[in-house]
């Protein structure tokens, strides 16, 4: 709208801007840069402009008596980063009075400052160290003693903090505060003594904490498996995934001579923002671990012995192809898309069978994706910045901020801005109600069940829906008569559930095109026997509501969605095309192996021993087994029994794709060559195929990509060329919307 | 649409809020919080309830208390109590001396003074005698510039105050009864609240 531009100047320029938009943003638009520590785009300004380096000159247009318009300048020099564009403002950023100010600035900030850098890990990254650079003054006039305060102060196991190189610009301070929601820092005394602090005698135990390290625009926090490895200017840089949950963070992946040195985030406003969570930001150590396998293994009796891929390839080979049809695969969930695709194809193509699976159990029959209301993608995850505008997010057993890290950011954010409710539905007792990062505290409905409770609240859910008014035509007669004796029933969470129904609809009110509600089921309830029937009763709660939303059990692995959407599962094929003839679950894959129906198992990536919803039930299968093979990264307690264990590339050392939780398909690139002796899965599997004769040939992963978008409808819009730095989400695709 | 702002209640106390205030303290803060636009507006006066409810000082379940009942996060409230020299955060003596070091008393020899006193009572500032008697503090500039320096102790003034007089002021503060070294908080709360409710300051 024309009417919210205003018409500024700046060094000359004259520009149209939205009115009230600070000057520093004004300035960016044409390129001219003024120079800050405290102001940052996503914080709030609240506590800003207290670090005064990002000073202008301004004139503003007066009236005279006479009528006449002349330019007032005013008498001091503006902190631009809180002073709102106004009609005709003039703005210079470059006279010497402001350049003899920001010395000053710089002088003062330094004054107290141990300008310590060449053992400070920020130097050569250091905002401070760059400003005194090109803005500062050569020397120092002050002589006296500087402040002294602990060096390496422990906030926590992974951030500590060096009190005497802080200047106070309450980044960190705010992060914690806005974005993070745990408000674990602040600022403890005032004047020289003033400090940032946790409070006295407790951890930094965000989950969120390792941003700080990148906001803070001095050598203050620090990383401390970084702290003193290594210098930027040594550091080569890579385009990367984070690997440890669905989100998908775009990651900088920092190394050095082949070795994983550090993860910064990197800048995708679709998905994580320029955030990453510690399990990302901290957990990638793995890369370099001292446990990764480099050589394929073959048991003999009951120790491994280290053989070639000749031989490793021949063995497994010879074993699936004698099982043939009787051979399984499970797992997956942290494979490449393109190792999936593969990996599928040669057991389904070359081997015969449909027994594959990447579900660990207990529910085999849920429908991840439930969308409620017309208009919908058919099993497209909701997308995470559509969560911030919701007007009802329900976490129904998610502990959101350790599950889903960057979902919780952002449903956080829309409840920030005042348009977003939250309700939190959990198992009494749930990690949540603990953590400093939580929705449980800024929900309003918090209803808590009893341990296997959830589908009792999902009943009652609907039967207060409809006594409440709610369509009930579309509900199953028999699923309307359990809803309507769970209303009846006592039960301490029964007032918690009506208001939860009374927010249901409201949420649908007013927002009649577009989804309002999301319900996002986590892994507590996904463990629940009874989650198809949870689902469908939530669905059924939504739409007798009459509300538009999703349903969904969002994925937790890295690429969980892309084994999901490519058919490691024995009832789907790539793009969820039915498979006929339908294969067995993981539970009758196991059961299977155990009656000695299954001659060979192949399980990737995946702990099974551990992880599996019966472990027991798991181990013993995994002993009866004739043949296992196990690619992975180390040695896990499932590799331990494999009678051949194949090592396999990480996401550092190839080119791939992985499928976010919202659908997402992402790029990342080779940082540095795999260790000797380590391939890639699905060139594993096209190798084993091309020895049973049949030739799955692909060149390279970029190939295998553009064969996915030319076979898998689903994956049309989403081949090597379309994907850019950010990805693309196949729903968006599919619906045609560009961009997203 | 109204914007959310705290990472906690926000706007309202927590459901539950565990602690020492008694329940006359509880409806004494929660008139004051009526004359605040939000709850956490009130958090120098709760802070000073807080401190005569817990006998003088602001221990860590204090600060915790404070927060929950003006529905924002401890460290902040952690961070104004320790922002101001009058809210004791640490343990602290029955009777707390506060010496001033600012200009005028600097020029007069606060210095040597609270060496003096130091040794006088074996601890140094910020500490507290291990009898929980005494603790020393310095302070800023006490407005008695002309009696330089000056020591403050509860309610109480001591002018002139030099490294010889220091054992005779040791000897006259041990007198002062206890009551009278730690109220200071509450005649401090009680002022404000008068001149609420007679109108001549609000907000
Ligand atoms: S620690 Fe860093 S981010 Fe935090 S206030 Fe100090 S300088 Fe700013
Ligand atoms: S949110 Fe997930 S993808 Fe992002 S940094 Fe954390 S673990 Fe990695
Ligand atoms: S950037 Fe403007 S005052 Fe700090
Ligand atoms: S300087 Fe000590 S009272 Fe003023």
């Amino acid at each position: 709208m024309a009417s919210d531009l205003v018409n500024i100047t700046i060094n000359g320029t004259p520009l149209q801007v939205p009115a009230g938009e600070m000057i520093i943003e004004s300035a960016r638009r044409i390129g001219v840069e003024i120079p800050h520590f405290c102001y940052h785009p996503r914080l709030s300004k609240e506590a800003g402009a207290n670090c005064r380096m990002c000073l202008v000159e301004v004139a503003s247009p007066r009236k005279n008596p006479d009528g006449s318009v002349t330019l007032a300048k005013m008498p001091k020099p503006q902190t631009s980063c809180s002073l709102p564009a106004g009609e005709g403002m003039v703005i210079e950023t470059e006279t010497p009075a402001i350049i003899e100010a920001r010395r000053g600035i710089l002088e003062f900030l330094l004054i107290n400052h141990p300008l310590d850098c060449p053992i400070c890990d920020r130097g050569g990254e250091c905002p401070l160290q760059n400003n005194t650079l090109h803005y500062g003054p050569p020397t120092t006039r002050y002589v006296e003693e500087k402040r002294h305060l602990p060096k390496a102060f422990p906030l926590s196991e992974h951030v500590v903090l060096d009190r005497e190189r802080c200047i106070h610009c309450a980044r960190c301070t705010r992060f914690a505060e806005d974005i993070a929601g745990d408000a674990q820092l602040g600022f403890l005394k005032r004047g020289a003594d003033m400090e940032v602090s946790v409070r006295t005698g407790e951890q930094f135990t965000s989950l969120f904490s390792g941003n700080t390290i990148e906001l803070c625009p001095v050598g203050a926090l620090l990383s401390r498996s970084y702290r003193f490895r290594g210098r930027p200017w040594d550091l080569m840089t890579q385009k990367s995934i984070c690997t440890e949950c669905s989100n998908g963070c775009n990651i900088k992946l920092d190394h050095r001579a082949g070795r994983f040195v550090r993860v910064n985030a990197r800048l995708n406003e679709d998905v994580n923002e320029e955030w990453t969570c510690d399990r990302g930001k901290f957990g990638m150590d793995y890369l370099s671990g001292p446990d990764r396998l480099t050589t394929p293994l073959v048991r003999r009796g009951n120790r491994f012995e280290a053989v070639g891929w000749d031989e490793a390839i021949r063995r497994v080979a010879e074993e699936l192809g004698q099982a043939g049809r009787k051979s399984a695969f499970l797992g997956g969930i942290r494979s490449s898309n393109e190792d999936l695709f593969v990996m599928q194809r040669l057991f389904r193509e070359v081997l015969g069978s449909s027994d594959l699976d990447h579900r660990v159990g207990p529910s085999f029959d849920a429908e991840p994706v439930i969308g409620v209301g017309q208009g919908q993608v058919a099993r497209a995850p909701m997308s995470l910045v559509e969560l911030e505008g919701l007007s009802l997010f329900i976490s129904f057993g998610c502990d959101m901020a350790w599950e889903q890290p960057m979902a919780y950011l952002r449903v956080r954010k829309g409840w920030r801005r005042g348009a977003l409710t939250i309700a939190s539905v959990a198992r009494h007792g749930t990690a949540e109600d603990e953590r400093p990062s939580s929705l449980a505290p800024i929900s309003a409905v918090r209803v808590r069940h009893d341990e296997g409770g959830e589908l009792q609240v999902a009943l009652r859910l609907l039967g207060e829906v409809l006594r409440q008014g709610g369509d009930g035509t579309a509900v199953p007669a028999e699923l309307a008569a359990k809803a309507e004796s769970a209303v009846t029933e006592q039960g301490a969470d029964a007032e918690a559930v009506r208001r939860l129904a009374l927010t249901l609809f409201e949420a649908g009110k007013g927002a009649s095109d577009g989804r309002s509600v999301a319900v996002w089921i986590g892994e507590a309830a996904r463990t629940n026997r009874q989650l198809p029937d949870i689902l469908q009763t939530l669905s059924a709660a939504l739409s007798a509501a009459g509300v538009h939303g999703v349903v969904q059990v969002p994925a937790m692995e890295v690429n969980e969605q892309g084994a999901r959407d490519l058919g490691i599962a024995p009832t789907w094929l790539p793009g969820y095309e039915q498979a006929d003839p339908a294969g067995r679950n993981s539970a009758e894959i196991l059961a299977a192996v155990a009656q000695g129906d299954i001659a060979a198992l192949w399980i990737s990536g995946l702990d099974l021993a551990t992880r599996y919803s019966d472990p027991a039930a798991a181990v013993r299968a995994l002993e009866s087994c004739p043949f296992l093979v196990v690619t992975d990264l180390s040695l896990t307690k499932t590799a331990q029994m494999a009678d051949v264990v194949l090592p396999v590339t990480s996401v550092a050392e190839r080119n791939g794709t992985y499928t976010n939780v919202e659908g997402r398909v992402q790029r990342f690139w080779k940082a540095y060559d795999p260790p000797a002796g380590v391939r890639q899965e699905w060139r594993i599997a096209a190798q084993i195929a091309a020895r049973l004769g049949t030739e799955i040939h692909y060149a390279s992963s970029r190939e295998v990509l553009a064969d996915i978008a030319a076979r898998v409808p689903l994956y049309a819009g989403c081949g090597p060329d379309a994907l850019g730095d950010g990805g693309v989400r196949w729903a968006s695709a599919l619906a045609g919307e560009v961009g997203r | 649409m109204a914007a959310n702002g705290h990472s906690g209640g926000g706007d309202r106390p927590m459901d539950t809020v565990s602690g020492r205030f008694s329940p006359e303290a509880v409806a004494e803060l929660e008139e004051i919080v009526s004359h605040y636009p939000d709850r956490r507006g009130a958090m120098l006066p709760a802070l000073w309830i807080a401190q005569r409810e817990y006998g003088g000082s602001l221990p860590a379940e204090a600060i915790k208390e404070v927060a929950e009942r003006l529905g924002c996060p401890p460290v902040e409230v952690e961070g104004v109590a320790s922002f101001y020299t009058m809210y004791n955060l640490g343990r602290r003596g029955r009777r707390h001396l506060e010496v001033c070091t600012c200009l005028t008393c600097a020029v007069l020899g606060a210095a040597d003074t609270l060496r003096a006193l130091e040794e006088k009572l074996g601890i140094k500032v910020g500490q507290t005698t291990p009898d929980g008697e005494f603790s020393l503090a310095e302070v800023e500039c006490l407005n008695w510039c002309e009696a330089g320096t000056v020591v403050q102790v509860g309610g109480r003034y001591f002018g002139n105050v030099t490294p010889d007089k220091v054992d005779a002021l040791v000897e006259q503060i041990r007198q002062i009864q206890d009551t009278e070294a730690v109220t200071q908080a509450d005649q401090i709360v009680k002022v404000q609240l008068a001149r609420r409710h007679d109108g001549t300051a609000d907000g």
